[in-house]
């Protein structure tokens, strides 16, 4: 038993330092340091940020236990616990709808959370109870699985800047209306919905990030969208509703956001941009767009290649450009010949003297090798004055044209002296 | 920039001349201000990888707990971010995982929880009855600690009066032997076994009331039933008596307690056996095994006598002790 006064270094740090200690704890042991003297006692329970998952208690095959074990701890913690609590997360797989959550969430309400996280088991989704919309002093909310239902008189989180909803069943209009009754928005992070049609309305909006089926997307006042990146799976009815769209997508999507300085597009962003009329003339130039990452980009569809071509030309100060080709492409050497009348395409579309003058890096992934592919990267390499890596990379696929691929790019003319062609044969 | 603090000095005109220096927070004395000052200089050259960065930091915390303490106060007063945090997360490491005495012998804390505030519950009483019996028993504890307590003072100023005795005196007190030592604690022991065994009879009582249900309080009910008819078989036995009835209170507890408490599993488990002393628990190991062999030797018909003793004394208890609860 230590009983040497004076000789204790550590309980009288000033409470700011001992709760910067206490939060990089798990939690449990946070708790456990009440046992420690009589200065300790409480240090825990003025923790302002607390973080709950499946470590707090011992896990054990009884599922069912686990998750009374789970209930009650965080119960009597928040019970036991004196003053603000202004972050409170709880990330478990065992606990999924039960009664205690909505209790929390309503002492949580009244107790000035700032940030909330919730990611909740996965069988019986929990639907959140009204009193999470009273929280008027959110600045971050993240859900993981769960049903939102905005009460009539919801008003928005006035305060809210960052919003995190994956997995969430919530009516299309509520979810739009959510958005944009949350002026200060600047992060959203929408995953896995269903076939939503969703028009953005935020003004303060700088990232957004998209996953999921959607049939149609307007950026309607993003002006200061600084980077988007957007994943769309497609599914049957999505396909046929694209076929029908006649609006221009590239401009609804891309038309509004002057701004942006990195743009990621996944599976099918680049077809869904290249659907619509007239693969609108709107002339707009994207000053700050310094990084382009397109995947699965069709280089069969001309549409797809047409959009690429727009967004990059546009893009005077673009510096990083990665394009990975799609998978679909496996059985087009067939076809390579067919589409020869279109070589010529490159010299009528892209403007003469059109300079990549920022053009630093270039990576082209899952390449098959076939002449619009080709061609793109001869276009590249002659236009871009200060290029230092053009990193090329076939498709696994591709087994017996690497060579044929090699010797093609060894031939292009390079505008810039620096310029490696870097080939790379995994 | 890193430093806040001194940078919002510097603008007031401060540190340019030794005229006018800028004066350190009292929490940061010269040695960790070299300390920091590596820190920065390190830390502010821009061509760093992370990693160098990263492996420079593992070293610069290596250094003892109490130098660590007090970096971590001299950046914080100096509002240094960066290092606030590489210190805590290092201090944070150090509690990480590791039991309690470990911790407060690493921090030099002292244990100056006293064993009731150990064991008093950090929690609520639940509709669970095992946990209203945990609670109850608790709170009994809690009294007979506090009786132990002011007699634990009582005693340490007799026996301190002892010792100022003459030599004479100690001498008939040693050649007394060890009748005579233990006769007079034993009397002392008397004492507070009786004072016990009211509150532990009341206690089984209001458990033979209230919580029928579950087996746990069955169990601690025929537990001190048994003891408690023992006792009336061995009058000058007390000692054995209270003994058996820790024993058993400490294996009950023990046993109630599932992974409900999970919580409190840390708080309680090593602090039991703290209650009683080494010396003491000697004397009671010993005490015990002479007992249990006394047990043992003819068991089958004490049971059968306890039994049928216990029973009867039951109904007789709630009709006295009934207001007890």
């Amino acid at each position: 038993m230590d009983n040497v006064l004076g000789r204790d270094f550590i309980s009288d740090l000033p409470q700011s330092i001992i709760e910067t200690i206490l939060t990089k704890l798990p939690i449990r042991d946070a708790v456990r340091t009440s046992i420690l003297s009589s200065k300790w006692r409480y240090k825990w329970a003025t923790l302002t940020q607390v973080e709950f998952d499946d470590r707090c208690v011992t896990l054990s095959n009884d599922k069912v236990l686990v998750e009374n074990n789970l209930v009650k701890f965080i119960t009597q913690f928040l019970f036991l616990h004196n003053g603000p609590v202004h972050k409170f997360m709880l990330t478990t797989a065992y606990l999924q709808s039960s009664p205690e959550i909505d209790q929390w969430l309503l002492f949580l309400s009244r107790k000035d959370i700032r940030e909330l996280v919730l990611e909740l088991g996965e069988q019986e989704w929990f639907r959140a109870p009204s009193c999470l919309f009273s929280c008027r002093k959110l600045t971050r909310l993240e859900l993981v699985r769960c049903e939102l239902d905005p009460p009539l008189t919801f008003k928005g989180f006035l305060c809210l800047k960052y919003l995190s909803l994956q997995q969430v069943l919530i009516a299309p209009d509520a979810i739009e209306s959510l958005i944009s009754s949350c002026p200060l928005l600047e992060s959203l992070t929408l995953s896995y919905f269903d076939s939503l049609a969703l028009t953005i309305h935020a003004p303060n909006l700088k990232y957004l990030c998209l996953e999921g089926e959607f049939k149609d997307i307007c950026l309607e006042n993003t002006t200061l969208l600084v980077a988007i990146s957007v994943a769309m799976y497609m599914t049957d009815d999505i396909a046929e509703h694209f076929e029908q769209s006649s609006s221009c997508n590239f401009d609804k999507f891309l038309g509004g956001v002057p701004c942006l300085e990195r743009l990621i597009g996944h599976i099918y962003f680049t077809k869904y941009l290249s659907i619509g009329n007239d693969l609108g003339k709107l002339p707009i130039t994207y000053c700050h767009l310094k990084i382009v990452e397109l995947y699965q980009v069709s280089f069969e569809d001309m549409k797809e290649i047409l959009v690429v071509l727009r967004l990059i030309v546009n893009s005077p100060n673009l510096q990083e450009l990665h394009i990975s080709v799609s998978n679909n492409n496996g059985s087009s050497n067939t076809t390579a010949a067919a589409e020869a009348p279109d070589l010529d395409f490159w010299e009528k579309e892209c403007p003469s003297g059109c300079m990549f003058k920022q053009l630093k890096t270039v990576k082209m992934t899952d390449m098959f090798g076939i002449p619009h592919e080709m061609d793109f990267i001869k276009f590249l390499l002659g236009n871009s004055p200060v290029l230092e890596i053009m990193s090329v990379a076939p498709s696994v696929y591709v087994t017996e044209g690497r060579l044929n691929m090699l010797i093609e790019l060894a031939r292009f003319r390079r505008a810039s002296a620096k310029a490696e062609i870097i080939f790379i044969q995994d | 920039m890193f430093c806040p603090m001194i940078c919002s000095e510097i603008h007031t005109g401060m540190g340019s001349s030794k005229n006018y220096p800028i004066s350190l927070p009292p929490r940061v004395n010269p040695s960790m201000l070299s300390l920091i000052l590596d820190y920065c200089r390190f830390h502010q050259v821009p061509g760093r990888s992370n990693k160098e960065r990263k492996s420079f930091d593992e070293k610069f915390i290596r250094m003892d707990t109490k130098r660590l303490c007090e970096l971590t106060s001299a950046a914080d007063s100096l509002q240094l971010k960066p290092l606030v945090d590489l210190t805590s997360r290092a201090l944070a490491r150090m509690i990480e995982g590791k039991t309690p005495e470990e911790i407060r012998e690493t921090f030099h804390l002292p244990d100056d929880l006293t064993e009731e505030e150990k064991l008093e519950p950090l929690k609520n009483t639940t509709d669970d009855p095992r946990i209203r019996l945990l609670n109850r028993l608790y709170a009994r504890k809690r009294k007979e600690l506090k009786e132990r307590e002011r007699l634990k003072n009582v005693d340490v100023e007799e026996e301190e009066h002892v010792d100022d005795r003459s030599v004479d005196d100690l001498l008939s007190f040693i050649n007394g032997g060890n009748g005579d030592s233990k006769g007079v604690r034993t009397s002392k022991n008397k004492k507070k076994n009786r004072r016990r065994k009211d509150q532990l009879k009341n206690a089984s009582s209001s458990c033979a009331v209230s919580s029928n249900n579950t087996s746990a309080s069955n169990n601690v009910e025929i537990h001190k039933e048994e003891s408690n008819g023992l006792d009336s078989m061995h009058q000058n036995v007390t000692i054995h008596d209270h003994v058996l009835h820790n024993m058993v209170e400490t294996l009950k507890l023990q046993d109630v307690e599932d992974d409900s408490f999970a919580p409190e599993d840390e708080f309680d488990e090593g602090d039991i056996d703290d209650e009683i002393d080494p010396a003491m628990q000697e004397k009671i190991d010993r005490e015990v095994e002479d007992f249990a062999r006394r047990l043992n030797s003819d068991w089958p018909e004490r049971m059968q006598e306890i039994l049928s003793l216990g029973k009867g004394r039951r109904y007789s208890r709630l009709d006295h002790d009934g207001e007890d609860i």
